[in-house]
């Protein structure tokens, strides 16, 4: 088809502002999908997407539409919906031509919606506003499109006003998304180059690259080569998402669909990559995208040893459809054999998690999560590390740096001074604020990203009711004062329980942590003494006393199998947290040393 | 037949009380509601059943048999040895003051050797928290009169850690056992069981558990005092003069075979553990057309009787016999639990001395924290 009858486009939205909804709507009108076999929210293929409603990972769909009796296609790449997945959503964007910017009418400009406005921007993707749920007695579009056009800079007159769910406005907006978004550049006559913007595995066709067409064309038996990766393949099948996978001859200029080259594994395939022609190949690849940045890590260790292949063989299983995922193995002194684990983000995190724990059946203990750090030695080498037990010793290091980002918060001017309390306690510098309305206020930091990992969210989320919303992008590593604690329980130095802190907090931290410590071990039937060092020298010691008593004082012919199972129950509990030494500690205390709350 | 059951223990469960006591968990109902009359009659029958073994020790307990009528009580015991005329040990649990001096009199010419009283304090603002019908004095002329009688094997229940009591009170009721020269005693900790009105009442605040440290400091004064006055402590609760520990008590430690009769009941009897059903209706017209009385069968496996062999040993002052553990279950000891025993001997909380593994003092008044450990490989 004709680059002149195409049109690629995303859909950008805050969470739970209409997204998937809308992608819905358009599939039903564009006849891909009846309303008979219809399950809602097509394009969320995980049940774990569904039942959180947030999208994971991108995908893609091939509407056909009719528009003045000429026959379109429009290729709308799904984003998720989270802050923690920007790379996704820029891989999408690069995709793309264009992204539709959908606002919910009762809730306004959120915080989301400017994080992925800038990142189209930066992206040159031209940006179409969609005012959803104009159906809802709280919709106030007006008052929305007006925030849109202060914030994002989109006129408030050329907002469409629409509601996905009841279908009003929806098939206004496949018209507009022909008329006024920007067709394909025609470059069919140059070299094939596709970008590869998602990739998933198949158990029995290997992996499935998801690809936008920027020159060429690309067709079956074609011999191939992928230029980051510099390896050559041939295609197997391509074709196009209808939404299923419909195998064609052929992918053209402008055009989305997947290719299929007898790839085994996943990592084989870079996500950004470009699709060339083996023997014609483009000149220089495509512009990639922002590569993934893994910006948590936490440690998961088996809860009993013995585990731990079954932990690794877990891992590999996840990481198959996630390229975002990463897991090293990692011996702790304390903890034994385990996997340091990237991230994202927290939610990211929170859903390999869940998934760990939902597919398999370990025991698993997690350390608490971290960011990592840039350190310039003496001899000016510049290192990257993701966990505090990597820090070298402080002779050798000439500076630490730790990750930036650019935060916005969106809050009603009624808790801005709590927000602004929760901002400063936590290192954030106020770049800048804006009123998007009398009672709205969008607050954007400069951000140390180990302070807001955490509960940041959670707090602001608490003082504001559940209005605010907030989001953030990575900026840089920036030199900052910060220095190690860490921690010893019964005399022995838990390099699980270490944490990098600012230095002018250092002391207060540490004698939180062994607080929080204390109430999370468990006595034992000695007494456990708790220290926090910094630099080696003990600042702070807590003890948790020994239990004195834990006796069942009758115990006749009756009693015995009852008995017996309270004690199996009580040495499950035991095996279930990991023993340092002859002290257990159970998964909770990990955790409780990012504790905040007083 | 059972090597085992050629000396067996037998138990007989008597569901009754005049009235339930507030921390007690154990199956009985009001006597008032029922007549004694059939549920003797059907435990009779199940006895009947046993004819065969060989019953080295009995225990009536409950409940409380001493509130049956003196006939029920006299037409069950007069039955047991009838059976087995050669039991060694026969005791029977009362209430102070709730059998009368012919009635004990009458029982002890029939061959119950033994009584166990629940005195359980001597200090009457204790006994009213408890519940408890009888005073200090009765408990002291229950003693006395069973005494006179000719009962020489006595024991005082006693409870200790009970809401508002002091180490100076404990101390009293200790002392006042002491005194009266009897040759057993058991020292309990008040337990806040499952089901109790005593567990809801401390769940809804109405009550204060005592502070675990004084707790602790009771039981520990409790074995020095007992054992200042010539008791030997035996098991984690129990303490005796020599020649009084209860031989009946010692089969459940030695996880050794005993025969259960009754509702509620439980017996172990060719490595099956059988627990009759908790109802005495239900029970009573089982027997009676001869149905089935089982209310639940656990069969441990041979690693899980090991297991459960340590666990009762070890809950004896004198511990695991690993020679004898060798015999009864097949297993090496030192080999089954080398990890645990090594660890806890190393915190010196486990001892091995003379061929056999016991807890060191300081590890009583902790022991589940380490049986626990034994309890499942």
């Amino acid at each position: 088809m004709s680059t002149r009858h195409i049109r690629n486009f995303s859909i950008i939205a805050h969470i739970d502002h209409g997204k998937s909804t809308l992608a819905d709507r358009m599939l039903e009108l564009t006849g891909l999908v009846s309303e008979r076999d219809k399950k809602d929210q097509l394009l969320d293929d995980m049940d774990l997407e569904r039942e959180r409603g947030i999208t994971i990972k991108a995908s893609a769909v091939t509407m056909p539409y009719v528009y003045e009796g000429k026959q379109y296609m429009l290729n709308l790449i799904d984003t998720p919906g989270h802050v923690d997945f920007h790379y996704e959503v820029s891989r999408a964007l690069a995709a793309c031509e264009a992204a539709l910017l959908v606002v919910d009418a009762s809730q306004g400009v959120e915080a989301q919606t400017v994080a992925n406005a800038y990142l189209a921007l930066e992206t040159d993707t031209e940006l179409l506003g969609v005012i959803n749920k104009v159906d809802l007695p709280a919709a106030q579009p007006d008052r929305v499109a007006e925030e849109i056009e202060h914030v994002i800079g989109i006129r408030k007159n050329e907002c469409f006003h629409i509601s996905a769910k009841t279908g009003q406005g929806v098939k206004e907006l496949l018209d507009a998304i022909v008329t006024l978004l920007p067709q394909p550049k025609d470059e069919s006559n140059e070299p094939a180059a596709a970008l590869i913007f998602d990739s998933h595995c198949d158990e029995y066709r290997g992996v499935i690259c998801y690809v936008r067409v920027f020159a060429g064309s690309l067709k079956v038996k074609q011999k191939i080569r992928f230029m980051g990766a510099e390896r050559s393949h041939q295609i197997s099948e391509l074709g196009k998402f209808t939404p299923k996978m419909t195998a064609t001859k052929e992918l053209a200029t402008g055009e989305v669909g997947y290719v299929i080259a007898n790839i085994k594994q996943l990592t084989d395939v870079t996500i950004g990559d470009t699709i060339t022609d083996e023997d014609k190949p483009a000149v220089k690849p495509l512009e990639g995208y922002k590569p993934p940045m893994q910006m948590v890590f936490s440690d998961f260790y088996p809860g009993n040893n013995t585990d731990y292949p079954k932990l690794r063989a877990a891992f590999d299983k996840l990481a198959i459809n996630d390229a975002s995922f990463s897991f090293t193995p990692q011996s702790s002194p304390a903890l034994g054999f385990g996997f340091r684990c990237g991230f994202l983000g927290l939610l990211h995190m929170e859903i390999i998690q869940e998934r760990l724990e939902r597919e398999n059946d370990i025991d698993v203990v997690q350390t608490a999560p971290t960011v990592s750090y840039e350190i310039v030695t003496k001899d000016d080498n510049v290192k990257r590390i993701d966990s505090p037990s990597q820090l070298p010793d402080v002779s050798h290091i000439a500076e630490l740096r730790e990750p930036f980002v650019r935060l916005e918060i969106i809050t009603g001017t009624d808790t801005i001074g709590a927000v602004m309390k929760l901002a400063d306690g936590r290192r954030c510098k106020l770049l800048k604020t804006d009123y998007l309305s009398p009672t709205r206020l969008l607050l954007e930091y400069k951000a140390p990203l180990a302070e807001i990992v955490y509960d940041f969210y959670d707090q602001l989320k608490g003082m504001s009711r559940g209005y605010a919303t907030m989001d953030y992008e990575f900026t840089a590593f920036e030199k900052s004062n910060l220095v190690k604690i860490d921690i010893l329980v019964n005399k022995i130095k838990v390099d699980a329980l270490s944490l990098i802190v600012h230095k002018n907090t250092s002391v207060a931290r540490g004698r939180r942590i062994i607080t929080r410590l204390r109430k999370a071990i468990h006595r034992h039937q000695f007494e456990i003494p708790l220290q926090v060092a910094i630099g080696g020298k003990i600042i702070a010691r807590e003890t948790i006393k020994a239990f004195r008593k834990d006796v069942t004082s009758k115990l006749y012919g009756g009693d015995i199998t009852r008995k017996m199972k309270v004690l199996k129950k009580q040495k499950e509990g035991k095996r279930r947290m990991k023993s340092i030494g002859s002290v257990q500690i159970p998964q909770k205390a990990f955790m409780s040393i990012l504790d905040t709350s007083k | 037949m059972n090597p085992d059951f050629t000396q067996i223990a037998l138990y007989i469960h008597i569901p009754f009380c005049t009235q339930k006591c507030c921390y007690c968990s154990f199956y009985s109902e009001p006597v008032a509601n029922h007549t004694p009359a059939i549920l003797i009659s059907a435990l009779i029958k199940e006895l009947d059943k046993f004819a065969d073994a060989t019953v080295r020790t009995a225990y009536i307990g409950g409940g409380s048999p001493s509130c049956l009528a003196a006939e029920q009580l006299i037409r069950l015991t007069e039955h047991i040895v009838t059976l087995w005329p050669d039991i060694a040990e026969f005791t029977i649990e009362i209430n102070p003051g709730q059998l009368t001096a012919d009635t004990l009199t009458m029982l002890y010419s029939i061959g119950v050797n033994r009584i166990s009283i629940g005195a359980q304090s001597f200090n009457s603002s204790e006994l009213e928290f408890l519940g408890r019908r009888h005073t200090v004095d009765v408990i002291k002329t229950t003693v006395s009169t069973a005494k006179q009688i000719g009962f020489e094997n006595i024991n005082l229940d006693l409870i200790f850690a009970i809401p508002g009591s002091t180490i100076d009170s404990w101390a009293n009721s200790l002392n006042t056992a002491v005194g009266l020269d009897v040759g057993h005693i058991s020292a309990y900790s008040l337990t806040y069981e499952h089901g109790t009105l005593l567990e809801k009442m401390l769940r809804l605040g109405q009550v204060e558990a005592i502070d675990e440290k004084l707790d602790r400091q009771m039981y520990e004064f409790a074995i020095d005092a007992l054992t200042a006055n010539g008791f030997v402590q035996y098991e984690i609760s129990n303490f005796s003069k020599p020649k009084f520990q209860c031989r009946h008590n010692l089969t459940y430690w030695a996880n050794k075979p005993y025969i259960g009769i009754g509702p509620a009941a439980t017996s172990f009897l060719d490595g099956k553990r059988i627990t009759n059903v908790a109802d005495i209706e239900k029970y009573a017209s089982a027997i009676e057309t001869g149905d089935e009385i089982v209310d639940q069968t656990d069969v441990p496996d041979k690693i899980e009787y090991a297991c459960e062999t340590a666990v009762l040993n070890l809950r004896r002052t004198c511990g695991i016999d690993m020679a004898e553990y060798k015999q009864q279950t097949g297993f090496e000891l030192i080999e089954l639990f080398a990890e645990i025993i090594d660890k806890y001997r190393k915190m010196k909380l486990l001892k091995i001395e003379n061929g056999r593994l016991f807890l060191v003092r300081s590890a009583l008044a902790i022991a589940d924290s380490i049986l626990c450990d034994f309890a499942v490989i």
